[in-house]
């Protein structure tokens, strides 16, 4: 069965079984690697990607949801470049030094992405209920809520001590 | 966040544990260059402990343009002057890769930006060496009697064996800054630039001691003469080796004790940082399989009923394995879907009827067994026994921890490629050399022919020192003629994991009139690796019993990070901190004591006192508790906040003062006693792995739950750089003093002492 | 000894865990190859049985089935909604009725009130009963589990 979608700004028909999760189309049929599968049942976060805007658990999210909808990924949540046309979120995830082995890293940042989209500057709670469905096994929960701050202009960049 | 001292404490002066530690010293700088490297003509620095030089090999492997020259085999400098650091070392979070480049950089006198990280081919030419002497120094060492471990066998056999195996090229131990960085391309890169400016000082004829060198830059003031690096790589390859590279002092670094930034931090912010699970994703005719492994150790697929899956769409071909079942299909999710409609059989193993309460009881019945003075005795000075009949008073405590899964983000994955008697891997793994031999018998060719690419791995944590999966992989390739992405589901990944072991530890000791404790007395079940793990030398108690009880585990078990420290960090601390409560005393002024003779743990100690406020008043119902522990090499102290008012306990913050030697990178650093914070922390809080008819209850994180943002405690932590001369690691030892610090602020708060892990059982 | 059960062991023998004396065998055992990757048959069900012994055990039971769900959903009353909305006291309420969750249009156009019919039919499909609703994970397939869910989630309530 053919699904028209829209996956980061640019039209596709994807053929596949509309129950597949979205996650698997991503991954296998439209080549784009950054959304990482964790858990398989909504636990963990890893595959959230945008559908229509919403961050969605891919996982667990068939085909089906996305006919005629839009996607975005972590590889089109930034500009044209993907290497360096980056979101003000992500140049705050890189100057609080963030990610450590970065395999949740994506999901955190569009989950992220679209609570800053809802709410430009979320208090602490607002962050905790935003983000508490996006496992980090490195355990980077303070640098996460750091850099969402950071982002949202409402905590000034963490200066590095440079000391020998 | 850190605050890093101006100057570093004195050197060193606690005695080693055992004189097998001073081990590590032979390991010098010059030590090992003087072990033949250089000796030998090898241009490789740090790695060439084999005879020959391995150059000409190695260098189709890491040479991958023209104009590039080969300066050793830890540095190349490319054409366009950017200065490449190959470690022999896996990402997996912990950044060490790119704090050796930041060490490599320093040395060469390049710029930050200036600079690559290049993981090392898996080939056997880039064994760790550094990594395996280290830990036989630190106390693994085959004529240890009683000190069988899972590692042992790893490194040590693989260590003498390495000529016929070659599988050390080993990210663990929190070893690759304070082995291969301090000891290898420290070397290397001094090396390398002082190479660069003989050849500098040949073709301008002038003294080398007039050259200088800067951002990349050689530069003869007097007369004017300046080139890059790069002009000069092939000159400085034909130099003599310098037989001891002249390594910079802390007043010379310019990049080491810094906060650089991570250099893979930009990749796995925009998405493009190629994981395990990503590798080989344009294979042509890549099919995807599903597995799924005998449920019970020891116990293989009888039968399986595949006739549903077999109509399945999607479906290619369905396995039986023997040891696993497998579905490989057109796309991974329609593999997952076909396996869980076959209905498999199990042959009977000697583990079929383990469970959980099975297995405690038994190591119940090994700690009685062993009694007051049985058992492999693992440390034994003065005369625990008799001063604990002369004691003022007695303390006897028993603690328990369960089995632990690692859980690692990234799900067990690999892809094979077997074709023409070659095979190709990509998988996320902490031993590529083994995962490579592992791929190489699943294929049935030599290890030469397997080509294993580099990717970073979504955690590792110990989990990735095993090489079945990639053995499994190669076989589905190697039997169905596809390349083929094999990923486990997190089911499976939780359910075959090599687990943390689970112990009981019983303690008996012995207060003095004054309330300092006399003698101390431990007896507890799991193997331990490090050895060092249950030793409290460091506490001044004079008379002292360690021993060790042997059991069985019908789980595999493996390194799961700060192994045993996990455990023995929990049990020591929380058993101080009950004997300080006997004794009526404070539980850090009780420390205090102990530590009199130990002076950089006495420093942390305070540090993370002070750091906490320790003794103001806190709000009802919360309460602080403090721990220490000393774990590859590095000492760690921390104090954690409990509030105890609601009906489970919430931590609200930890503060954690280290000792590590000297800190590379402090944010870096920090950043490592954070994530061992949080990861010991969750264990602490929520996990348990248990078993029921041989096999793992739990499968996914909902029933193995991770802390999650509302859970997480603040963190703060400072940096002693204590011993500049004796590195510490940093991925595991922020760890071991969490569970304890909780605990014992949870006793403080309410009175409530929780002996057995995980907390939350003790509040449903 | 082979390499890979030499590496096996080397790795695991000295808890005795991995049995050396019979390594994998290479070649699969059976090995069934599906000529024609078919179309037809569709996702298999879970299948997993719960035993319900009474309404306490069907409430625990429950209680452990919501574990899948809570990582959107809190039941936990007076706590903000998160990815899906809070669903304490869900039962016997209007469909798209909390204010701090922005639901779907379809989910506040439905006209629904959630009682032990609408939720069953729900959970087992859910875009099948509401097309457009964003809650697109958490399907319960299996009966027994959606009637212990339900029953949980009635408890939770005032």
């Amino acid at each position: 069965m053919t699904i028209n979608l829209t996956i980061n700004g640019k039209a596709e028909a994807v053929d596949a079984d509309p129950a597949m999760p979205i996650l698997w189309v991503v991954r296998e049929k439209l080549g784009l690697n950054g959304t990482k599968f964790g858990c398989g049942i909504a636990q963990c976060g890893a595959c959230t990607v945008h559908l229509d805007g919403k961050p969605i658990r891919s996982c667990s999210t068939p085909l089906s949801a996305a006919d005629g909808a839009a996607i975005t990924t972590i590889e089109g949540v930034g500009g044209a470049d993907q290497d360096t046309d980056l979101t003000p979120l992500q140049q705050a995830w890189i100057s609080e030094q963030v990610p450590q082995c970065g395999y949740c890293q994506s999901g955190q940042i569009m989950q992220a992405t679209a609570l800053l989209k809802e709410t430009p500057q979320p208090s602490d709670d607002q962050i905790d209920a935003a983000m508490k469905g996006n496992v980090c096994r490195c355990g980077m929960y303070g640098r996460i809520r750091q850099a969402i701050k950071v982002a949202a202009g409402t905590a000034e960049p963490t200066v590095w001590e440079e000391q020998a | 966040m850190n605050d890093m001292s101006d100057t570093p404490a004195v050197e060193a002066k606690e005695t080693p544990a055992k004189p097998e530690r001073s081990r590590a010293a032979k390991w010098s700088r010059r030590g090992f260059i003087g072990a033949g490297v250089l000796a030998g003509g090898a241009l490789i620095v740090g790695v060439g402990i084999r005879s020959g030089n391995p150059v000409g090999k190695l260098k189709p492997l890491v040479a991958n343009g023209d104009g590039e020259a080969l300066i050793n085999a830890w540095v190349k400098i490319g054409a366009d002057n950017l200065v490449t650091a190959i470690v022999p070392h896996c990402e997996m979070g912990q950044g060490a890769n790119s704090t050796i480049a930041q060490m490599l950089a320093d040395e060469m006198d390049v710029d930050w930006d200036n600079v690559a990280v290049m993981d090392a081919p898996a080939d056997g030419n880039y064994v760790s060496q550094h990594t395996v002497r280290t830990f036989i120094g630190a106390g693994t060492i085959p004529d240890q009697p009683g000190q069988a471990s899972f590692m042992e066998p790893t490194y040590d056999g693989l260590f003498t064996q390495v000529g016929k195996l070659a599988g050390a090229y080993i990210t663990g131990g929190s070893s690759s800054v304070r082995t291969t960085g301090q000891n290898g391309i420290r070397v290397a890169g001094a090396a390398a630039r002082e190479m660069l400016v003989a050849a500098a000082a040949a073709e301008w004829d002038v003294p080398a001691g007039e050259i200088t060198t800067a951002s990349g830059t050689l530069t003869h003031a007097p007369s004017g003469k300046s080139a890059l690096y790069a002009e000069f790589a092939s000159a400085a390859a034909e130099q003599e080796l310098p037989r001891a590279p002249t390594t910079k002092t802390i007043d010379q670094f310019k990049l080491m004790g810094r906060p650089a930034p991570r250099k893979d931090i930009p990749l796995k912010v925009n998405g493009t940082a190629v994981f395990g699970i990503d590798g080989g994703s344009d294979l042509p005719g890549l099919r995807y399989a599903a597995v799924k492994a005998a449920p019970v150790v020891g116990a293989e697929v009888a039968s399986m009923d595949a006739s549903a899956a077999k109509e399945m769409p999607g479906v290619l071909q369905i396995l039986n394995m023997g040891d696993f079942v497998a579905v490989v299909a057109d796309s991974y999710w329609q593999a997952q879907q076909a396996l869980g409609t076959i209905e498999t059989a199990y042959t009977d193993s000697e583990n079929s009827d383990a469970s959980t309460d099975a297995m405690f009881a038994s190591f119940t019945q090994a700690l009685d067994d062993a009694g007051d003075t049985g058992g492999n005795d693992k440390a034994d000075y003065g005369d625990a026994t008799g001063a604990l009949k002369d004691a003022a008073k007695a303390v006897t405590a028993e603690y328990k921890v369960p089995y632990l899964a690692h859980a690692a983000m990234e799900p067990i994955n690999c892809t094979a490629w077997v074709r023409d008697g070659k095979c190709d891997i990509w998988t996320s793994t902490q031993v590529p050399l083994m995962a490579r031999d592992g791929a190489a018998e699943g294929a049935g060719i030599s290890a030469d022919d397997v080509t294993m690419h580099t990717v970073f791995l979504g955690g590792g944590f110990g989990r990735r020192l095993t090489p079945e999966y990639t053995n499994q992989a190669a076989r589905l390739a190697k039997a169905t003629g596809y390349p083929i992405k094999m990923i486990w589901s997190r089911e499976e990944d939780t359910a075959q994991d090599f687990y943390r072991p689970a112990d009981i530890s019983r303690f008996s000791g012995g207060l003095d009139e004054a309330g300092k404790c006399i003698s101390w007395n431990n007896v507890h079940c799991s193997d331990d690796e490090p050895g060092e793990a249950p030793l409290i030398e460091f506490y001044d108690i004079p008379n002292v019993l360690v021993r060790g009880a042997e059991v069985h585990n019908p789980l595999r078990l493996g390194a799961w990070r700060s192994v045993a420290h996990s455990q023995h960090g929990f049990f020591i601390e929380s058993f101080v901190d009950e004997l300080a409560h006997e004794a009526g005393r404070d539980p850090v002024e009780f420390r205090r004591e102990l530590l009199a003779k130990s002076p950089r743990h006495l420093a942390v100690l305070e540090g993370a006192a002070k750091m906490a406020n320790w003794g103001s008043a806190l709000p009802e119902g919360h309460g602080r508790g403090i721990a220490i522990a000393r774990s590859f090499n590095s000492i760690v102290a921390e104090v954690a906040e409990v509030d105890m008012t609601a009906d489970k306990p919430r931590i609200t913050k930890v503060h954690c003062c280290a000792d590590a030697g000297y800190v590379m990178n402090p944010n870096g650093f920090a950043a490592q006693m954070e994530s061992g914070i949080i990861y010991g922390l969750t264990a602490a809080m929520y996990d348990e792995i248990t078993i029921k008819d041989g096999r793992v209850e739990q499968s996914n994180f909902h029933d193995y739950r991770m802390m999650r943002m509302e859970d997480a405690p603040e963190i703060a932590v400072q940096i002693i750089n204590g011993a500049p001369d004796n590195l510490g690691g940093a991925g595991e030892p922020g760890l071991p003093p969490a569970a304890p610090a909780l605990t014992n602020a949870i006793f403080a708060a309410s009175g409530k002492r929780i002996r057995e892990l995980p907390v939350a059982k003790h509040f449903t | 000894m082979n390499k890979i059960s030499a590496i096996l062991a080397l790795s695991s023998t000295a808890l005795l865990l991995v049995s050396c004396g019979e390594s994998a065998s290479p070649d699969p055992v059976e090995q069934i190859v599906v000529a024609d990757p078919g179309e037809g048959a569709s996702a298999a069900a879970d299948t997993d049985d719960v035993t319900l012994a009474d309404a306490a055990g069907m409430m625990e039971e429950g209680r452990k089935a919501f574990a899948v769900c809570s990582s959107c959903h809190s039941v936990e009353k007076g706590e903000a909604s998160s990815i899906g909305p809070n669903l304490y006291g869900v039962v016997g309420r209007k469909a798209g009725s909390m204010d701090d969750f922005k639901y779907s249009e379809a989910m506040t156009g439905s006209g629904l009130t959630w009682d032990e019919g609408t939720l069953d039919t729900y959970l087992a499909n859910p875009s099948a009963m509401v097309p457009g609703t964003t809650m697109m994970a958490g399907a319960v397939r299996d009966e027994d589990k959606r009637a212990a869910i339900i029953v949980y989630l009635a408890s939770e309530s005032d």
